[in-house]
C-alpha cells in the first residue's frame, strides 16, 4: 500500500502541466479557427437536435449547446448568435490556456464548450474530441497555474495544491497506458494489421486518401511492418514507457506514428492532441533528471 | 484513491464492453466459439455499467454525466480490428426545365470535411430508417439553399468498397453500391437558415 500511494504521489515539477496547458491550449485555438467557417452548418438545427435527444436518453445533464442556446432565445438571441458566442468563447478560452491568463477559467470554459460542441454534434464527432475531453478534463482538475504561465508571473498566482501534481500527471500516465493497450489489442484481433492491408485500406478510405493509391502501392512491401508495428507500439506501451532504458524508444516510436498518421492521413488535430498527451505524460525527465520540484507551500511540506 | 480507482475501473471497464462487443460483431482472428462469451460478457458489462438500466435512473444519468464529461464513456478501437469501408452521399438535383445536376454535400474546410465522412458514416451504419432519412433530410435542406431554383432532389446513400493492394494493382478501383434513394420535392418554400 506504501509503495502504491508513494507511486501515486511522487512529487513532480509542473514541466508536465506547462506542455499540458500550452499543448492543449494551441489545440483548442487550432480547432475552433478550424471549423470557424462549418460550425453553424454542423452544430444547428436538426441535427444537433437529434443528437442532444439521444444524449437526453443517456442523461440529461450532459452539457450541450442546447443550454445557452435556450438561454439566448429567451433574451431574443438567434442560435446563429449563441453558436457564433460559444465559438468565440473556445478561442479566447484557447488564447487563454496558451499564454495562461486565468488558467484554471480557460480550462473550465475550454473543456465546457468543447464538450458541448462534442454531444450536440455527436453525429460528427470523432476520435480526437474524446481525447480533447480527456486532456481537458485532466487540465481542469490538475493544480493551475504553472510557473509559465503569465498568471504566476505576472498575477504573482500559485497552485493551492501544488503537492498534487505529481498525482495528477500519474492519473494521465495511467490513462494514455489503459488507451494504448486497449487500442492495440482491438487492433491485434483484425488479421488486417497483420498483413498490411488496414494500413493500405487506412490510408486509400476516403476522406484521409490524402496520398494518391498510385504512389502508395509502391510502398506495398512496407504494409505489413507498419501494421505490425502499430500494433506492437500500441499493445507494449504500458509495458515498456515506463522503465527508463525503453521510454525514449516508445515515447519517440508512438509520437512519430502520430505524426505519420497526421501527414499522410490530414488528421493533423487528431496527432497534434495525442503527441501533447503523450509528451506531457511521459515527455519531462526524458533527457535529464527532472529538478526539484518547488517547495510552493513551506508549511504543508514541513508537516 | 478511491476516485482514482473507481475512474480508471470505469475507463477499463467502458474499453472492455467495446472490445467486447467487437469480437462479438467479428470477424476477427478469434475462433468463433468465442463470440458467444464475448455477446455475454458484453452484456454483463454493460449491465454494471448501469447501461440496461432506466433512461430516468438517478444511477445511470449520474455515471452517463460523469464518463461523458471525462471523455471515457467508449473504448479505444479506432480503425480496429479492421478498417471499415466509407459510404457516400450524391444528391441528384432535378430542376423545372428538365436538368439534372449531381452535387455532393458541401463544407468549406478541410476539418470540417473528417467530420462529414463521419456523418455519412453514421447515417450509412445506423439501422433505424427514421434517424437516416431525417439526417438526409437535413443534408438535402442544406444542398436546396444553395440551390433555390430546383424542383426535387434525389438523395443517393451507397457504400464504398476499397480494392485491396492486388485488386488495385490488377486496375481495380473504389467500388460503389447502392443502399438507399430518397425522394425531397419542395411543396412550400426552400429551406431556411435556421432550418439547418
Amino acid at each position: 500500500m506504501e509503495r502504491l500511494i508513494e507511486f501515486l504521489f511522487r512529487p513532480a515539477t509542473d514541466r508536465w502541466l506547462i506542455l499540458l496547458r500550452v499543448g492543449l491550449g494551441l489545440q483548442i485555438t487550432l480547432y475552433s479557427l478550424s471549423l470557424r467557417s462549418d460550425w453553424n452548418y454542423l452544430l444547428s438545427g436538426t441535427v444537433r437536435r437529434i443528437a442532444e435527444a439521444l444524449l437526453s436518453l443517456q442523461s440529461h445533464f450532459v452539457p450541450r449547446l442546447g443550454w445557452p442556446i435556450s438561454l439566448g432565445t429567451q433574451v431574443g438571441l438567434h442560435e446563429e448568435t449563441v453558436l457564433f458566442v460559444a465559438w468565440a468563447c473556445l478561442v479566447v478560452a484557447g488564447c487563454g490556456l496558451l499564454v495562461g491568463v486565468a488558467c484554471r477559467f480557460s480550462a473550465i470554459v475550454a473543456w465546457f464548450f468543447h464538450l458541448c460542441a462534442a454531444k450536440s454534434g455527436g453525429f460528427v464527432s470523432y476520435g480526437m474530441d474524446n481525447f480533447m475531453t480527456i486532456g481537458l478534463f485532466y487540465l481542469m482538475l490538475s493544480p493551475l497555474p504553472d510557473q509559465f504561465s503569465l498568471d504566476w508571473r505576472l498575477r504573482n498566482l500559485r497552485p493551492k495544491h501544488s503537492q498534487l501534481l505529481g498525482f495528477w500527471r500519474r492519473v494521465l500516465q495511467l490513462h494514455l497506458c489503459i488507451i494504448y493497450f486497449f487500442s492495440g489489442l482491438t487492433k491485434c484481433l483484425g488479421s488486417g494489421w497483420w498483413d498490411g492491408s488496414n494500413v493500405w485500406r487506412a490510408l486509400i478510405r476516403p476522406p484521409f486518401n490524402v496520398i494518391d493509391a498510385e504512389i502508395l502501392v509502391r510502398w506495398k512491401y512496407l504494409f505489413p511492418m507498419a501494421g505490425i508495428l502499430i500494433c506492437l507500439l500500441e499493445f507494449g506501451y504500458p509495458f515498456f514507457i515506463w522503465s527508463s532504458r525503453t521510454r525514449k524508444i516508445w515515447l519517440f516510436g508512438v509520437c512519430g506514428m502520430h505524426f505519420v498518421i497526421g501527414v499522410t492521413m490530414g488528421l493533423y488535430l487528431f496527432s497534434l492532441v495525442m503527441i501533447v498527451l503523450n509528451v506531457a505524460a511521459f515527455g519531462p525527465g526524458l533527457f535529464r533528471r527532472e529538478e526539484k520540484p518547488t517547495v510552493l507551500q513551506p508549511e504543508a511540506a514541513a508537516s | 484513491m478511491a476516485w482514482l480507482a473507481l475512474h480508471l475501473l470505469l475507463v477499463v471497464s467502458f474499453s472492455c464492453r467495446d472490445i467486447f462487443r467487437v469480437v462479438a460483431e467479428g470477424p476477427t482472428i478469434l475462433p468463433v466459439s468465442v463470440k458467444n462469451f464475448s455477446h455475454k460478457s458484453e452484456t454483463a458489462l454493460s449491465t454494471v455499467l448501469g447501461q440496461k438500466l432506466l433512461a430516468s435512473n438517478p444511477v445511470r444519468e449520474a455515471l452517463a454525466t460523469y464518463v461523458q464529461g471525462g471523455g471515457i464513456e467508449t473504448g479505444y478501437g479506432y480503425f480496429a480490428p479492421n478498417v471499415p469501408g466509407t459510404y457516400r452521399l450524391v444528391f441528384e438535383l432535378h430542376y423545372p426545365d428538365e436538368r439534372v445536376e449531381y452535387e455532393l454535400p458541401s463544407i468549406r474546410s478541410g476539418a470540417a470535411g473528417l467530420r462529414m465522412a463521419g456523418l455519412l458514416d453514421n447515417i450509412g451504419r445506423t439501422s433505424y430508417d427514421a434517424l437516416r432519412e431525417i439526417l438526409v433530410k437535413t443534408l438535402a435542406q442544406s444542398v436546396w439553399r444553395d440551390h433555390p431554383d430546383v424542383k426535387s432532389v434525389r438523395a443517393i446513400l451507397g457504400s464504398v468498397g476499397l480494392p485491396s493492394i492486388g485488386e488495385f494493382e490488377k486496375g481495380t478501383r473504389e467500388s460503389y453500391e447502392f443502399l438507399y434513394a430518397y425522394d425531397f420535392s419542395l411543396k412550400n418554400k426552400p429551406a431556411t437558415p435556421r432550418d439547418r
